[in-house]
C-alpha cells in the first residue's frame, strides 16, 4: 500500500493543488458573491436565478467547472486530512488512513460527475 | 565606555562519557551591548568554562557553523544580538539532530541527504573545453540565484515539523539545492532529479508550513523551492504518462 500510495503522489497531489486553487479562489469568490454581496445588495441577484444558472451549469463547459468545483476541494480536505494526521503523530498509521481519505474522495469524485451528468 | 550588558545564560551541556541525559549550566556574562550571543558562548569558553562544546568559525553569517537555538528558535549565533534578547538567553543544540556534544550536532546525515539529490551540474554530454564557457544570460542566472545562497546552516532543518516527525524526510536545504541545480540553464539533469523527488521522504512529505523560509538567515525561501520542485515532479510525471518515451528524446 506504501508503494501504491507513493507512486500515486503526484496524481493526489495534482488533484490537491488544483483542490486548492478552486477551493481559495473560486469557492472563496463565489461564497462572498452568494452570501454577501447579494444580501447587501452590492451584486445584482438576477444572475442567481434557477432558469439561468441551471441553463449555464447544463452546458458541456458548465458540467465541467461545476464537476471540478465539487470534486477538487474534497481532494484538497482528504490529502490535507492526511497530513494533520502524520503531522499529529500518526504516520506509522498512515498506510491505513490515507487510503480511506482518498476512496471518500474518488467516491466524492464519482458522485460529483454523476450529478452534473443528470443535470 | 558602553555600559556592560550582564545577561544570564542558560546553555544545554551533553558529554556522552559522562552523561545519560542532556543537562543545564547557567552562566552570568558581562556583555558589550554590541556582543552577539557567539561572543557570549565565547566568552564562557575562554573565560569561564573551557570544556563548553560549541561549533563556530566566520562570525559573519558566510560559514554556516554557529547555528543553535536561542531561546527555543533556531538562530545563527553569530547574527543575533543579545541587546535583542531578554536578560535570560537559552541556548540549546539545534532540534531534530543527535548531539555529540554540549551545543554541537551530527552533521552526517545532512551530509547524506544533500548528496542524495545530486547537487552538480549534469550534462549529458561534457562540452570540450576549446569550445568555450556555457553562456548564461542574467535573466537565467537570477532563476536560481536565490537558492544558490544557502549556506547549510540546518536552521531550516531545526524548524521543520516535518524533520521532525519523519526523520528520513530529504528535508528543505537539500531539495532547494536540488532545485537549484535542475533550473540552471546548463544543467540537463532535471529529470534525474525528478524522479528522486518522486521517492518516499522527498517533497510530497512536506506539508508547507513554511517554518524553514521564516528561519533562513539568507532569505533563501527553501518552501518556495520545495513547492516549484513538487510542480516540476508532477509536470515531468504527466508528461511521462502523456509523451512516448516520456518525452525524452
Amino acid at each position: 500500500m506504501k508503494h501504491l500510495l507513493l507512486k500515486l503522489e503526484p496524481f493526489i497531489w495534482l488533484m490537491f493543488g488544483q483542490g486548492i486553487l478552486l477551493g481559495t479562489i473560486l469557492l472563496t469568490g463565489w461564497l462572498l458573491v452568494v452570501n454577501l454581496g447579494v444580501p447587501l445588495g452590492v451584486v445584482s441577484d438576477a444572475g442567481l436565478e434557477y432558469e439561468r444558472a441551471h441553463g449555464l451549469a447544463s452546458t458541456l463547459i458548465g458540467k465541467l467547472v461545476l464537476a471540478a468545483l465539487c470534486a477538487l476541494p474534497i481532494w484538497k480536505g482528504a490529502h490535507h486530512m492526511r497530513h494533520v494526521f502524520i503531522d499529529a503523530g500518526g504516520g506509522d498509521r498512515d498506510a491505513v488512513i490515507a487510503p480511506i481519505l482518498y476512496l471518500i474522495a474518488t467516491v466524492g469524485t464519482v458522485l460529483s460527475i454523476l450529478a452534473v451528468v443528470r443535470l | 565606555m558602553a555600559e556592560m550588558l550582564i545577561k544570564k545564560f542558560v546553555v544545554t551541556r551533553f558529554d556522552p562519557d559522562q552523561d545519560d541525559v542532556p543537562r543545564t549550566e547557567t552562566y552570568e556574562v558581562p556583555c558589550h551591548p554590541d556582543w552577539k550571543v557567539l561572543d557570549g558562548l565565547n566568552h564562557i569558553k575562554d573565560e569561564i568554562d573551557p570544556t563548553l562544546a560549541h561549533r563556530w568559525s566566520c562570525r559573519m553569517a558566510v560559514c554556516g557553523s554557529c547555528g543553535m537555538n536561542v531561546n527555543g528558535e533556531p538562530t545563527l549565533t553569530c547574527k543575533k544580538a543579545v541587546r535583542d534578547l531578554p536578560d535570560t538567553i537559552e541556548v540549546t543544540p539545534l532540534s531534530n539532530f543527535p548531539v555529540v556534544r554540549d551545543l554541537v550536532v551530527e552533521l552526517e546525515g545532512f551530509m547524506d541527504k544533500l548528496k542524495s539529490v545530486k547537487p552538480w551540474i549534469i550534462r549529458a554530454k561534457e562540452k570540450a573545453v576549446e569550445e568555450g564557457p556555457t553562456r548564461q544570460s542574467p535573466e537565467e542566472l537570477e532563476e536560481f540565484k536565490q537558492f544558490s545562497m544557502c549556506i547549510n546552516c540546518m536552521l531550516c532543518y531545526a524548524a521543520c515539523p516535518v524533520v521532525a516527525n519523519e526523520p528520513e524526510f530529504i528535508g528543505p536545504a537539500a531539495i532547494a539545492l536540488g532545485h537549484r541545480y535542475s533550473i540552471d540553464s546548463r544543467d540537463e539533469g532535471a529529470a534525474e532529479r525528478n524522479e528522486i523527488f518522486r521517492g518516499e521522504g522527498t517533497v510530497f512529505s512536506c506539508s508547507y508550513a513554511n517554518e524553514c523560509s521564516e528561519v533562513c538567515p539568507k532569505n533563501v525561501d527553501p518552501a518556495a523551492a520545495v513547492n516549484q520542485a513538487k510542480f516540476n515532479a508532477v509536470i515531468d510525471w504527466a508528461t511521462g504518462l502523456v509523451l512516448p518515451r516520456g518525452g525524452k528524446e
